[in-house]
This record gives C-alpha cells, sequence and structure tokens, in this order.
C-alpha cells in the first residue's frame, strides 16, 4: 500500500490541477467572503446582519461552500483524470491490485481535499475577523465555535474530496464526474433540500456545509430554511458513510471493468 | 501467489534458456459484444528471444496483450508469464516492462516526474529514472512537460517507463507507430541490444518490415486466431514465398531441389526460383551436394507478401 500511496501523492504534487483546484477554492472564497463582510450590516449585497453580531460574523467567516465543492471536484479528478488522459493502464500495471489503488486515491483525495479546506477556511477567517476588528467589533462568536467552522470545513472537504474519488472512478469520464458534482450540489440537493428538510441534513454536501457553518451559500445555494445541523460528529459519521459507500460501489464496479 | 512457490520465479528465468516458455497463452477467448476480438489463442514465447506479435489492424492483437498483462478480462482461457497470472507476479512484476499506450501520460507532468511516478508505484530506485531517460535519449527533454512531447518522444517516453525495472521481459505494443525514419531505426537498434542481453521481448506490430530485422520468431493472428508461428526464416516457406539463386551448376541444383519436392523455375537470367523451400535448406541442399552457390537472396518484399498471404491480404483502415 506504501508504494500506491506514495506514488499517488506524488502524482498529485506533480500536476498543476490539485493546486489549481485549491487555488479557486481559496480565491472564490475570499471573494464571497470580502463580499459578505463588506457589505454585512449595510442592508446591500446579500443582506448579510452586522460583524457585531453572531448570525453576521458566521456568515463572513463560514463562507466555504464553494470551497467544499471544489474539493469534491477534486476528489473526481483524480480518479476520472486516469482514465481522461490514459494513465491508468500505468497505474494498474504498476499496483494490478485495483481496490488498493482506489483506496490510496481515496486517501489522498481525502488528505487534498482537507488541505483546500483549511485553506479555504483559515482566509474566511482572516478576511471576517479582518472586517470586524476594522470595524471595532467585538467578537460576537466564541472561538470554540469558530473553531469548529474551521475543523467542519477541513473534515468536510476531506470526506467529500473522498467520496469524490469514488464517484469519479465510478463514472470514469472526467468532465462528466464534475457535472455530476456540481449538478448535485446545486441542483439535487437544492430541490430535495427545499422539499425534504428532514433529510437535507443527511445529505452529503449539506452535511458538510452545515460541519462548516455555511448557511447563506458561500458561493454555492443558501441552506434551506427550517433544515436543522446534525450534530458534528454525527454529520461526520455521514459523510464518511457515503465516501465509503461510493467506494465500495466504485470498487466492485471497477475490479470487473476493462482497461482498453 | 498461486501456482509458484516463493523463489520460483528467479530459478525458472536463470534456468530457462532459450526453449522455456516465458510467456504462455492458452485457449485465449476475449469478446466484446458481438465481436469475437480473441478468438482460442495459443502460443508460447520462448525465453531469450524476440518475437513479432503481427497481425492487421483490429485483429485482436491489443486485447490479447492487454489480457496478458491483466487490464482486460479473457472470457475464457489463460495468459501466463513464468507460469503465473500477471498480477500474481508480485515483485517480479517489475521484471516485466510494458508499453501499452502511446500517450498514456498526464500532459501536464514533466518527463522526468512521469518516470518519479512509476518508480514510486513499483518500488524502483528513483535513481532509475534518470539510467532510462539516457538510454532512451529523452536526457534532454526530463524538464519538458509530457503534453509537449511529439509522438516520438511519447513512444520513447513509454519504452524509459517499461525500461526502469530492467526487465527480464518485454511486452511491447506497436511501439513502432508514429516514429520517424530516426526513430525507427532507434528502436531497432534498442530491440536488437535488448536481445542481445538475453531478455525476452514480444513485440507487436501491423507491418512484418517493422520486426522482421529484429524478430527470431513471429506469431501471426488474424480474426483472433492463430495463423501462423515460428520462426521468421520459416515465413517464406510456409506460404509458398521464393528463394532466388545463382549457381553455376543449376541444373542439378535443380533435381536436387526437386528431389526435395520444392518446386523450381528458372528465370530469364539463369537464376533459380524456388518456392517451398527456406533459404537456409536451399544453402544447407547445396553444401551437401557440393553445389556451388554465387548468390542466394529471399525475394526482395517476400516478407511482407507472405504476411498478406497469411492473413488474406486484407487491408484495413488504421
Amino acid at each position: 500500500m506504501s508504494a500506491t500511496l506514495r506514488a499517488e501523492f506524488l502524482k498529485l504534487r506533480t500536476t498543476r490541477t490539485a493546486a489549481g483546484l485549491a487555488g479557486l477554492a481559496v480565491a472564490v472564497t475570499a471573494l464571497i467572503s470580502t463580499l459578505e463582510a463588506a457589505t454585512a450590516g449595510t442592508g446591500r449585497g446579500m443582506a448579510i446582519p452586522s460583524l457585531a453580531t453572531p448570525a453576521g460574523l458566521r456568515d463572513a467567516l463560514a463562507s466555504t461552500g464553494f470551497a467544499l465543492i471544489a474539493a469534491a471536484v477534486l476528489g473526481t479528478v483524480i480518479t476520472a483524470g486516469e482514465f481522461r488522459h490514459k494513465t491508468a493502464t500505468g497505474t494498474y500495471l504498476d499496483q494490478p491490485d485495483r481496490n488498493r489503488v482506489l483506496a490510496a486515491k481515496a486517501i489522498v483525495a481525502a488528505a487534498a481535499g482537507a488541505l483546500a479546506g483549511l485553506a479555504a477556511a483559515a482566509t474566511a477567517t482572516g478576511i471576517g475577523l479582518g472586517f470586524a476588528a476594522a470595524r471595532g467589533y467585538p467578537l460576537a462568536l466564541p472561538a470554540a465555535t469558530i473553531a469548529r467552522y474551521g475543523a467542519g470545513a477541513v473534515l468536510g472537504a476531506g470526506l467529500l474530496a473522498a467520496a469524490g474519488a469514488g464517484a469519479g472512478s465510478l463514472i470514469r469520464h472526467q468532465a462528466g464526474a464534475i457535472i455530476a458534482v456540481f449538478a448535485w450540489g446545486f441542483a439535487v440537493e437544492l430541490v430535495v433540500g427545499g422539499t425534504a428538510t428532514a433529510v437535507a441534513p443527511y445529505l452529503p454536501y449539506t452535511a458538510a456545509a452545515l460541519m462548516a457553518g455555511v448557511t447563506s451559500g458561500g458561493g454555492m445555494p443558501p441552506i434551506a430554511r427550517g433544515v436543522i445541523a446534525l450534530p458534528f460528529p454525527a454529520a461526520g459519521a455521514v459523510l464518511a458513510g457515503v465516501a465509503v459507500l461510493l467506494a465500495a460501489v466504485a470498487a466492485a464496479s471497477t475490479a470487473r471493468r476493462d482497461i482498453t | 501467489m498461486p501456482g509458484a512457490a516463493p523463489g520460483v520465479l528467479p530459478e525458472a528465468r536463470l534456468d530457462g534458456g532459450s526453449g522455456t516458455a516465458v510467456i504462455e497463452v492458452r485457449q485465449l477467448t476475449k469478446r466484446f459484444g458481438a465481436v469475437t476480438a480473441v478468438d482460442r489463442l495459443s502460443f508460447q514465447v520462448k525465453a531469450g528471444t524476440v518475437t513479432g506479435f503481427l497481425g492487421p489492424n483490429g485483429s485482436g492483437k491489443t486485447s490479447t496483450l492487454r489480457m496478458l498483462v491483466g487490464l482486460v478480462r479473457p472470457d475464457s482461457g489463460q495468459a501466463r508469464i513464468w507460469g503465473n497470472r500477471y498480477a500474481d507476479l508480485g515483485v517480479w512484476r517489475r521484471k516485466v516492462g510494458v508499453v501499452l499506450e502511446a500517450s498514456g501520460f498526464h500532459p501536464g507532468r514533466t518527463v522526468r516526474d512521469h518516470l518519479r511516478v512509476r518508480c514510486a508505484a513499483s518500488g524502483i530506485a528513483v535513481s532509475r529514472a534518470d539510467a532510462v531517460l539516457e538510454v532512451t535519449g529523452l536526457d534532454g527533454l526530463a524538464g519538458r512537460r509530457a503534453g509537449a512531447l511529439s509522438l516520438g518522444g511519447r513512444q520513447r517516453l513509454g519504452l524509459a517507463a517499461a525500461l526502469l525495472g530492467s526487465p527480464e521481459v518485454l511486452i511491447l505494443d506497436e511501439p513502432g507507430n508514429g516514429l520517424d525514419p530516426a526513430g525507427v531505426a532507434w528502436l531497432r537498434d534498442l530491440l536488437r541490444q535488448l536481445a542481445g542481453e538475453g531478455r525476452t521481448v514480444l513485440v507487436s506490430s501491423h507491418l512484418l518490415a517493422e520486426v522482421a530485422q529484429t524478430a527470431g520468431q513471429v506469431i501471426v493472428i488474424d480474426h483472433g486466431r492463430l495463423i501462423w508461428s515460428g520462426p521468421v526464416s520459416q515465413l517464406t516457406t510456409a506460404t509458398g514465398q521464393a528463394v532466388v539463386v545463382r549457381a553455376p551448376r543449376a541444373a542439378e541444383l535443380r533435381a536436387a531441389l526437386q528431389d526435395q519436392r520444392a518446386a523450381v523455375r528458372e528465370l530469364a537470367d539463369g537464376r533459380l526460383e524456388i518456392t517451398g523451400a527456406a533459404v537456409e535448406q536451399v544453402a544447407t541442399l547445396a553444401a551437401a551436394r557440393g553445389l556451388p552457390i554465387f548468390e542466394i537472396t529471399e525475394e526482395t518484399g517476400s516478407l511482407e507478401e507472405a504476411f498478406l498471404t497469411l492473413t488474406g491480404g486484407e487491408r484495413r483502415p488504421g
């Protein structure tokens, strides 16, 4: 396993894809966070409450919604990219145990996604707290809550990336897999979340977003009103379950498919 | 490891001089939907030989090679290397170098990094990357992104990756595709060098001329079926291709050859055109009878003609 894992980490470091997607996630997070913080309490823009209030500060700090989806996309690219660039042949020649390859990719995706989540959360936190401090507001949220949002972004992005790796392995077509991820985040969860609020917290993006404190969207559609967040460990368990389930289905499918 | 106790593989190789089957394909069959790509195909590749795996485009060569290395699951039959499935070779997998894709690289990854990744995945020392870059003439392009390489450069990179583990067995699928004449000459020299080092090479091609200068053995398939296998030198004999001889005692030689059931025709310039006997057989017979020979040649292009004869002369789009 260690050789396969080492190779997968090396693959990630030797192209610009991961850094590019993480950079995009941070840039969009910075843009959204800045817009939200700059307009907070003014009634303009996204009508964010003042940064002096817990809700206003939360919206500015927890603007990592796009970063969470970007992490899932990164996961799909890690697996589906092998088929797009026809590198799967070499990968399976070096390690014919396809389950082992998939496990290594899921681990690498989780690590890369978590890093992207960390960078995005740090950016949003820095911007939100910076604006609040510049306006002379006292800290409207407990430090533990701010830390939990950050941890939620890291864990949520990591587990969504691992789930994305499973989805990419299952779908194989890279563009199709990316479209599927966005369609899921923008459409499926939006519709289901809006119509069945009791189910929404168990959907992967919503679970991750609520872990990270994201309610106003952060570059994604806002979470539907009335959706109640699961406790942090339960949300993490839901995400881990989705990642494991997708990986298991992908493993069962991948093992039988020909690499032509 | 099924079929092989630990330690058997190296001994099998060391003891296995020419004559031991390193690659064995038995009754291999693969269907893709309604199309039977490979149809009860059986052949062996002996240790230390360069074997050309020939057939027109779409004849089932690539499917066979992919089944040999476990990328495609056969519907029935077996494909073994050193008596084992590729997936069961363990660390000895490093000793099997494979080239199947002319462009199996991430276009944004540099040439050296591509090889570093392959080294890491196979547990091979990274220092081998620089060694094979030199062997394949890519050392000047190590920092270039793979996507910027010419087709010839990509073929070289594929070969470089295959050579990382100093392989005892090389399986190459159409490695000459897209190479310019200089690249073809380079590939020929490389295969000769590998053969000279005693490695076992199975190289597929749809062009007999491409492998005829390096391969001692050929396996010809068409429509997924074995058409012919044996030494290149016997290919012309098997298909009735001609050997041309200039001999001062032509009439005696002609009679001797006809005694051996070869067909002999006298050309306008007095030379004899012989079919049904290989060049070695003609020369040996002449020597045995004390008949001098001034010139003996296989007809130019006869190998290609033999190949076309075996495969029905059908030319298919690439």
